[in-house]
């Protein structure tokens, strides 16, 4: 190994243990990354389902007043969790002003109220409610859930009365047999959509957004510590010292960007065992193509980073320029999401950020465009390239050593 | 002194940060085996003549040069520098610090640390080895620094104010550690603004001022040639002239930063009546 190669692995592996070495890398690193996609896909829609499975059996009091007793309509409601009280009235103003009911349902008195006026054959109806209660909007649900099934029966009951048939009426078009079987995509390809839909922006964003943290503490941050002038005066060449942080911020970023497609592929395996979707049909050359587009947007990513940090004076600067300039993939990347891929042109695929999001779009997809790989690649490369010379520049700027401290 | 044994030759630098002149003109040599102190004020150029020394900055005109006649920078594996700040990784431990360096220079760690418990001894560090610098003293992480920068066996030590903020007894043990290289036939440059310590530790003394060599000889030499009584006298003789402030990379604001610098930078506040009160004084 050459005395370069050596000095460039030290400064790698020194920048590594020494960030490892903090608590909160391993948290921002390991931890977050791991638990993210599953706390989001698995722990989070169980608690949404006990959350629902809670109102459910939430007791909430209405009051229905009405002009005409609706007999069928009460006994629609699930009389055991619903505690129904009918009062016989008449209307003179609009169903919807609260009036003398106000402060009833605002006091949580009731938690609803509905108001029903049957008059030429029409059921003119209000639901007096608070919008910020979630025992009023639960109230409110179900009187909605209900009169649909009200003016179902009604609507279908005239039908029956003016001697139609009732389901040839209502549902005078059908699919015939099962949708999902006439999709001539294949499982796997309807899952790489799924997974271009979300897959590359997570990428984007993650590689971006954890390599800031290192990217500035081996620069501005050794700068304010005064420990990159004792480097400075060290026989390694700027160069080497560049690329040895390079190395070591690639190194943390890709184990967080690791752990989190480990993450993601976790919960996906939970859901696809729940049918939700499937295992992504992938060739071999899509593969090893998606692992170059990555590999070449986490270049020019963190050589910019690293730059941009290196020409920062202070940790608190090199934040405030990184921190906000994430607006620069997040934007992208949600554009990205919009372009159809069906006869897209070429020149999107030279769009730097969008070129390397809309390659993994359509490597996800398994198709395998050369024109459009050949444009991405050398575009991608040459980003990267000039994002490296910037870099470079920047290391070996002469008042980089001073520190403001 | 003979010609082979110049070390460390600086001729006519120049250095420039901006419209401003840090260094005008800065030629001496250090002979191998010397210990040469460079006394100052604060802003005097100490700080950018060792970072120039050390290779970490560029002359604008003139060369420093190591042995013969190779640019500085290009031998920085014979240089052992302790910057002011000491530059240590504070999660990593003294023993880690001092091994990424000696690696960097492409020094095997057994002899890296086979050099380090040598001086460690001096400096009574051997139980801190193994301990992160976190926790360190001012006076621990200067001689952690010191052991960093000796690790390699350097031909020549630069030293950026080593005393600085350390104790009596700390200050002693790096003093006494310079006189040990100096007996082992090392080489040492002393950056200090305490003339004292420059009078006993140095063989020979260069008195910066405003970036311009005031005085170059030992301590006796510079007592005798400015017909004073004390070297503190001889160094109030040479550095009467107002010392001049520094504005480094001013000239590398971009427009933005000069606008807002314009608008928001505190300004030197004026009081009414201020300008007869000067003129009175």
């Amino acid at each position: 190994m050459s005395k370069s190669t050596n000095r460039i692995k030290t400064i790698a592996k020194k920048e590594v243990v020494e960030f490892v070495r903090d608590w909160r890398t391993i948290v921002a690193i390991i931890i977050i990354p791991i638990l993210m996609f599953p706390v989001l896909f698995i722990v989070f829609p169980i608690l949404l389902e006990s959350e629902a499975a809670e109102l459910d059996s939430m007791n909430v009091s209405i009051e229905i007043q009405y002009n005409e007793y609706p007999e069928d309509f009460v006994s629609l409601f699930n009389q055991s969790t619903t505690i129904l009280t009918m009062v016989n009235t008449t209307f003179t103003d609009s169903l919807s002003e609260p009036m003398g009911d106000l402060d009833r349902v605002r006091n949580m008195e009731l938690d609803a109220i509905l108001r029903l006026n049957y008059s030429s054959d029409v059921w003119f109806y209000s639901i007096i409610h608070l919008s910020t209660s979630e025992s009023s909007n639960e109230a409110k649900s179900r009187i909605i859930n209900s009169l649909i099934l009200f003016e179902d029966n009604i609507t279908a009951n005239r039908i029956s009365e003016g001697g139609l048939d009732v389901n040839s009426t209502l549902n005078p078009l059908r699919w015939d047999g099962d949708s999902s079987a006439a999709d001539v995509a294949t499982e796997g390809e309807q899952a790489g959509l799924i997974l271009s839909l979300f897959i590359p922006l997570v990428l984007a964003i993650w590689t971006f957004s954890s390599a800031i943290q290192p990217s500035i503490d081996m620069t501005a941050g050794e700068r304010e510590r005064g420990t990159l002038e004792a480097l400075l005066g060290l026989p390694c060449t700027r160069n080497e010292l560049l690329m040895g942080k390079w190395l070591g911020v690639a190194t943390i970023t890709s184990v967080g960007v690791l752990l989190q497609i480990f993450g993601l592929l976790f919960a996906i395996g939970y859901l696809a065992s729940s049918d939700f979707i499937g295992v992504p049909d992938l060739s071999l050359e899509a593969i090893l193509l998606i692992v170059i587009s990555i590999m070449l947007f986490a270049v020019m990513v963190v050589a910019l980073e690293l730059a941009l940090a290196m020409r920062s004076h202070s940790v608190k600067e090199a934040g405030s320029i990184l921190g906000p300039a994430i607006i620069l993939i997040i934007f992208p990347a949600l554009f990205t999401q919009v372009i159809n891929l069906d006869g897209i042109e070429s020149f999107w695929f030279s769009i730097p950020v969008i070129n390397i999001l809309l390659a993994l779009r359509e490597l996800l997809l398994d198709r395998v465009i050369v024109e459009h790989v050949f444009i991405w690649m050398l575009t991608s490369i040459l980003y990267a390239t000039l994002a490296a010379y910037y870099a470079a520049r920047q290391f070996k700027r002469e008042d980089i050593v001073t520190t403001l401290s | 002194m003979s010609e082979q044994n110049v070390l460390l030759k600086i001729s006519n630098v120049r250095k420039n940060f901006a419209e401003v002149v840090a260094l005008d003109g800065v030629s001496f040599e250090i002979n191998s085996g010397e210990v040469v102190g460079l006394v100052g004020s604060n802003g005097a150029g100490k700080t950018t003549l060792l970072r120039l020394m050390s290779g970490v900055y560029q002359p604008s005109s003139g060369s420093v040069t190591l042995g013969n006649d190779t640019p500085v920078h290009l031998m920085r594996d014979n240089l052992g520098v302790v910057p002011e700040s000491t530059g240590l990784y504070s999660r990593l431990t003294a023993w880690e610090n001092i091994r990424y360096h000696s690696r960097l220079y492409g020094i095997d760690d057994t002899i890296a640390w086979k050099r380090t418990l040598k001086f460690a001894q001096s400096l009574d560090m051997e139980e801190n080895l193994s301990r992160y610098t976190k926790g360190f003293s001012r006076g621990m992480r200067q001689k952690t620094a010191l052991l960093r920068a000796l690790a390699h066996g350097p031909k020549v030590l630069l030293l950026d104010e080593p005393t600085a903020g350390l104790d009596i007894t700390s200050a002693r043990t790096v003093r006494a550690l310079v006189e040990q290289i100096k007996q082992e036939g090392g080489t040492v440059v002393y950056s200090t603004h305490q003339l004292f310590e420059a009078q006993q530790v140095c063989d020979r003394i260069i008195i910066i001022h405003n970036g311009v060599v005031k005085a170059d000889g030992s301590p006796d030499e510079l007592i005798q040639q400015n017909n004073c009584s004390t070297l503190e006298e001889a160094y109030v003789e040479l550095t009467q002239e107002k010392a001049r402030i520094r504005f480094e990379d001013s000239n590398k604001e971009s427009g933005i930063t000069k606008l807002w610098n314009r608008l928001f930078r505190p300004k030197t506040p004026h009081y009414a009546g201020e300008k007869e009160l000067i003129e009175s004084e």
